[in-house]
C-alpha cells in the first residue's frame, strides 16, 4: 500500500516535470527549432537569423525590407527578418518593454525613438565595441550625443525628423496669400481658404490638420507651439519645470480655438496618418507633419501631387519658429544571440547608401551630413537643402532631463493639453495643476 | 452526513480520488495561485518593469496612492477691503476658494475630482489618483449599461430565434457573427464607422438626414466616448447573451405553454408566469459571465480611446507598460480582482444562484 502511494506520487511528479519541460523548451531555444525551416532553399546550420523590429508608418516597412534583402544578398548565411511594430510610439515601447522584461533574444535590432536612449540604455550593447567608431563622425553630432549614455553609443542614428508645415501652393495662389509666418496668420489664411472652398461646394474641406490625439505626437505638436512663443520646453535642460508661464498658456489657449473652427472637431483624435489621409485627399489647406509625408504626397495617386510645398512652422507672437526633433535610431539588444552580426546589420542599415535610398524613395531625413549635399537626394526632396537649418536646430523634447521618467512627464503634458483642446479646462488652470504633477513625477523645482 | 457509516471500501475509494486530484491541484497551484500570489507580493513593492533597478518593499504605499480620497470644505472668498463675500458678476454665484489651494499636498498630493454643494456649503472631493477613480467610474458605468442593454436585446433575440420559423438555423448562425469577430478587429471597424468626418458611416448618415454637419468627433469628445464604447460592446456581445438565454429557453418544456394556453393565459401572462421564472437560472449565469467580463474590459478601450480615457484594465496597462510602475500596476490588478470578486458575491447572493446543488 505504502509502496504504491509513493509510486503514484512519483508518477505524478514525472508527469509534472515532463509537462513543464515540454512547455519550456520551444521558448528557450527558438533558434534551434526555427532555423532549418526559415530558409528552405539553403538549409544550413550556419544560417543566422537576425530580427529587426521596425516601424511601418508610410513607406518605412517597405524600405527596411528592401535594405534587409540587400544585406542578405551580400551576406549569404544570414537571414534578416523585419518585424512590423505598432504605429504609435507608446504602443511600440510597450511591445519592446515586454521583450526586455523577458530578456528575449527574439529581436536583435530595435528601431528606437530619439527620446528613448536614456530610458532603455541598459538593454542595449555599446556599438563602439562593434566598430561604430569608424562611421559615427559622419552623423549629426547632436543626435550622436543624444544616443550616447555614459560614453556608450547605445544606438546608431537612422533618420531624423522635424515638424514641418505643409501648404497648398495652388490654394495660396488662388486666394492670393503668402505662406504664413505666424500662427495668427496661419489661422486667418486657413479660415479664408476653408470658407472659400466650402462655399464652392467642397463641404469636407478643412483649414489645418495636425496631431491632436492624446499621445506622444501631441507632445511634439504642443511643444512646437510653446517653443515658438518663447514658452520654454516644459522642463528645461537643467531640470527646472518651466511649463506654467504666460507664453505657454497663451499659445495653448490659442490652439484650443482652432478646434472646431479651422481644424475639424475630430483633430483631437488624429495621429500622423489620420492627418495625412485628409491632406493627401486634397481636403486641407495646411498640415503639420513630419518629412515622410512629402514623398507620399508626390505619388501618382495623391490628390495634392505637385500642388504643395513645405516650409518651417509658423512662429508665435513672441518668438521664432520651432520644430520638434524627432527621428529614429537602431539599437542592438544585449539579449541577442549574435550581437556582432546584429550590430553589422544595424550599421549597414544606417550606412550612407541605405540612408540615401530611404531619403530618395521615402523622404526620410538622413542623419549623415554629407547626404544633404547629395544631388540625387536634393532632387527627390528639395526641401532637405532649403530647410537644412530647421533640421539642425530642431527643439528636443525634455527626455534627457527627465529620464527615466520622460514617458510619465510626456503623458501628463499631453493629457493636460488634450483637456484644454477639448474645452474641458482653460490652459492656465491646466498648467497650474500640470506643474505640480510634473513635480510629483520628477521631483524637480518649479521655476 | 453518513460519514460514520462509511465502509472501508468507500474510504479507500475516497483516498484514491484524492490521489487522482493531486496533479490537477498542483497545476492549479502553479498556474493560478502562484502568479496571483506574485501579483499580491509585487503590489507591496516599488518594482520597475523591464529594469534592473533594486526593488524595495513599500507596504501599502501603492494602495494609498491609488485610493486615497478626501473631502474639504471650500470657504467663500472674502473681499479684503469691504469684508464682503465675493460674488461673480456674470453668474451671480458666490466665488469660493480654489480647490488647488485647499487640497493637502503632503505627504501625497490630492487633485480635484469633483465639486459639490451640500446644505449651502461648497465642498471639493479630492483624490490622489483622479485617473484611476475615473477609470473605476467609467468601467462601472460601462458595465452596468452595456450588460443591461445586452440582457434586454439578447432576450428579444433569443425569444425570436427560439420560435419556429423557416430558416431558423441560418438565422441562429448569422446571429453569432459579431461575436465571432475578434474584438480588436471589430474595434477597428467601429473606429472607421465612427470617424470624425463624412468618411465615417455615422457622420455620413447624420449628415444625409440633415441632423448635423457631419463632423461629430465620437471618439475624441468626452460626451460621446463612453456611449460609443457601450455601443461597440452591445453590438458585439448581444449574440453571446442571446445564445446563453436560448439554451435556457430550450430547457422549458412546451407542455407548460400548452397547459397555459388551455387555461386561457395570453402571451404576456405566459412570459411572466412561465418563461421568466424558469429562465432565471440561465439569466443569472449569463449576467455573471457578462458582468465579470465587462469589468475587465480592455481591448475596446485600448484600441479606440488609448490614453484619452481609461477603463480599469487599460489604466493598469498604462501604468505597467507606459510608466513601468510594476508595483503600482500590481496593486491596480489586486483592486480590480477585489472589485470583481465583490460583484460576483453580490450577484450570487441576490439572484439566489445555487452554485453547488448537491451540498
Amino acid at each position: 500500500m505504502k509502496k504504491r502511494t509513493w509510486l503514484s506520487m512519483l508518477l505524478v511528479l514525472v508527469l509534472m516535470f515532463s509537462l513543464l519541460a515540454g512547455c519550456g523548451s520551444p521558448a528557450e531555444e527558438p533558434a534551434e527549432t526555427g532555423e532549418p525551416s526559415e530558409e528552405p532553399a539553403e538549409p544550413s546550420e550556419e544560417d543566422v537569423v537576425i530580427t529587426v523590429a521596425a516601424g511601418a508608418v508610410g513607406q518605412e516597412l517597405e524600405l527596411t525590407q528592401m535594405a534587409a534583402q540587400m544585406y542578405m544578398d551580400d551576406n549569404p548565411g544570414v537571414v534578416v527578418e523585419v518585424l512590423d511594430t505598432p504605429d504609435l510610439a507608446q504602443d511600440r515601447l510597450g511591445l519592446y518593454l515586454q521583450f526586455f522584461e523577458a530578456q528575449s533574444s527574439e529581436v536583435d535590432v530595435y528601431q528606437i525613438d530619439v527620446i528613448w536612449p536614456g530610458d532603455l540604455e541598459e538593454h542595449f550593447v555599446d556599438l563602439y565595441e562593434y566598430g561604430a567608431e569608424a562611421v559615427v563622425g559622419e552623423h549629426f553630432p547632436a543626435i550622436v550625443e543624444n544616443n550616447t549614455v555614459d560614453g556608450r553609443l547605445v544606438a546608431i542614428p537612422w533618420f531624423t525628423d522635424a515638424g514641418l508645415l505643409y501648404y497648398r501652393t495652388d490654394l495660396l495662389e488662388k486666394y492670393d496669400l503668402d505662406p504664413p509666418e505666424t500662427w495668427e496668420e496661419l489661422a486667418q489664411q486657413a479660415q479664408v481658404i476653408q470658407q472659400g472652398e466650402r462655399d464652392e461646394g467642397n463641404q469636407d474641406f478643412v483649414g489645418f490638420v495636425w496631431q491632436g490625439d492624446a499621445y506622444e505626437g501631441l507632445t511634439c505638436n504642443a511643444l512646437e507651439w510653446i517653443a515658438s512663443n518663447e514658452g520654454g520646453t516644459i522642463i528645461s535642460p537643467e531640470g527646472i519645470i518651466t511649463i506654467n508661464n504666460e507664453n505657454a498658456v497663451e499659445m495653448i489657449d490659442m490652439a484650443a480655438t482652432w478646434v472646431g473652427t479651422i481644424s475639424p472637431e475630430g483633430v483631437t483624435g488624429m495621429a500622423e496618418e489620420d492627418a495625412r489621409a485628409i491632406w493627401q485627399g486634397g481636403n486641407a489647406a495646411f498640415m503639420r507633419n513630419w518629412p515622410y509625408a512629402y514623398s507620399l504626397g508626390q505619388e501618382d495617386d495623391s490628390a495634392v501631387k505637385d500642388r504643395f510645398d513645405v516650409s518651417p512652422l509658423p512662429a508665435g507672437a513672441n518668438g521664432e519658429p520651432a520644430a520638434t526633433l524627432g527621428g529614429w535610431q537602431l539599437a542592438v539588444s544585449r539579449y541577442s544571440e549574435n550581437p556582432e552580426i546584429a550590430a553589422d546589420v544595424a550599421l549597414f542599415m544606417a550606412s550612407y547608401d541605405m540612408q540615401k535610398m530611404r531619403a530618395v524613395d521615402g523622404s526620410l531625413n538622413p542623419t549623415i551630413m554629407d547626404l544633404y549635399e547629395d544631388d540625387d537626394v536634393l532632387e527627390a526632396a528639395p526641401f532637405f537643402g532649403s530647410l537644412y537649418d530647421v533640421f539642425t536646430n530642431a527643439v528636443a523634447r525634455p527626455s534627457t532631463a527627465s529620464a527615466p521618467n520622460y514617458n510619465a512627464v510626456s503623458t501628463a503634458f499631453f493629457r493636460a493639453v488634450h483637456d484644454v483642446l477639448n474645452g474641458n479646462l482653460d490652459a492656465a488652470t491646466a498648467f497650474e495643476e500640470l506643474e505640480l504633477d510634473l513635480q510629483d513625477i520628477t521631483g524637480f523645482d518649479i521655476e | 452526513m453518513k460519514k460514520h457509516r462509511k465502509s472501508n471500501f468507500a474510504k479507500r475509494e475516497e483516498r484514491t480520488a484524492y490521489k487522482l486530484l493531486v496533479p490537477a491541484l498542483i497545476i492549479l497551484l502553479l498556474i493560478a495561485i502562484y502568479p496571483l500570489g506574485q501579483v499580491f507580493y509585487t503590489s507591496f513593492t516599488d518594482r520597475q518593469f523591464a529594469s534592473g533597478q533594486e526593488t524595495e518593499f513599500v507596504g501599502f504605499d501603492n494602495y494609498r496612492r491609488l485610493l486615497s480620497v478626501t473631502v474639504q470644505q471650500l470657504e467663500p472668498l472674502v473681499d479684503e477691503e469691504t469684508n464682503q463675500i465675493v460674488i461673480d458678476d456674470e453668474t451671480g454665484n458666490t466665488v469660493y476658494e480654489r480647490p488647488i489651494d485647499v487640497l493637502p499636498r503632503d505627504p501625497i498630493r490630492y487633485r480635484e475630482y469633483r465639486q459639490f454643494s451640500l446644505m449651502g456649503n461648497q465642498y471639493v472631493l479630492g483624490a490622489t489618483d483622479v485617473d484611476f477613480i475615473d477609470a473605476i467610474k467609467n468601467t462601472v458605468v460601462f458595465t452596468v449599461t452595456s450588460v443591461f442593454l445586452e440582457l434586454v436585446l439578447g432576450l428579444g433575440v433569443a425569444l425570436v430565434v427560439n420560435s419556429n420559423f423557416k430558416g431558423k438555423g441560418a438565422t441562429r448562425t448569422a446571429m453569432l457573427i459579431p461575436w465571432a469577430v475578434i474584438t480588436v478587429v471589430s474595434a477597428r471597424m467601429w473606429e472607421w464607422m465612427l470617424a470624425p468626418n463624412r468618411t465615417g458611416m455615422f457622420n455620413m448618415l447624420l449628415d444625409r438626414f440633415g441632423l448635423t454637419d457631419g463632423s461629430i468627433a465620437f471618439l475624441a469628445s468626452s460626451s460621446f466616448q463612453l456611449p460609443a464604447m457601450i455601443a461597440v460592446d452591445v453590438w458585439k456581445t448581444t449574440p453571446f447573451m442571446a445564445l446563453l438565454l436560448l439554451a435556457g429557453l430550450q430547457t422549458i418544456p412546451d407542455e407548460l405553454y400548452e397547459a397555459a394556453a388551455i387555461d386561457g393565459a395570453g402571451p404576456v401572462k405566459q412570459f411572466f408566469s412561465i418563461t421568466f421564472p424558469l429562465l432565471k437560472p440561465a439569466m443569472a449565469v449569463a449576467l455573471i459571465f457578462r458582468t465579470l467580463d465587462a469589468l475587465r474590459v480592455f481591448d475596446v478601450f485600448q484600441v479606440l480611446l488609448g490614453q484619452s480615457e481609461y477603463s480599469m484594465a487599460t489604466y493598469n496597462y498604462f501604468q505597467l507598460i507606459g510608466n513601468r510602475n510594476m508595483g503600482l500596476a500590481s496593486a491596480i490588478g489586486v483592486i480590480i480582482f477585489i472589485i470583481i470578486f465583490g460583484f460576483a458575491i453580490i450577484y450570487i447572493k441576490s439572484l439566489g444562484v445555487e452554485m453547488d446543488e448537491t451540498s
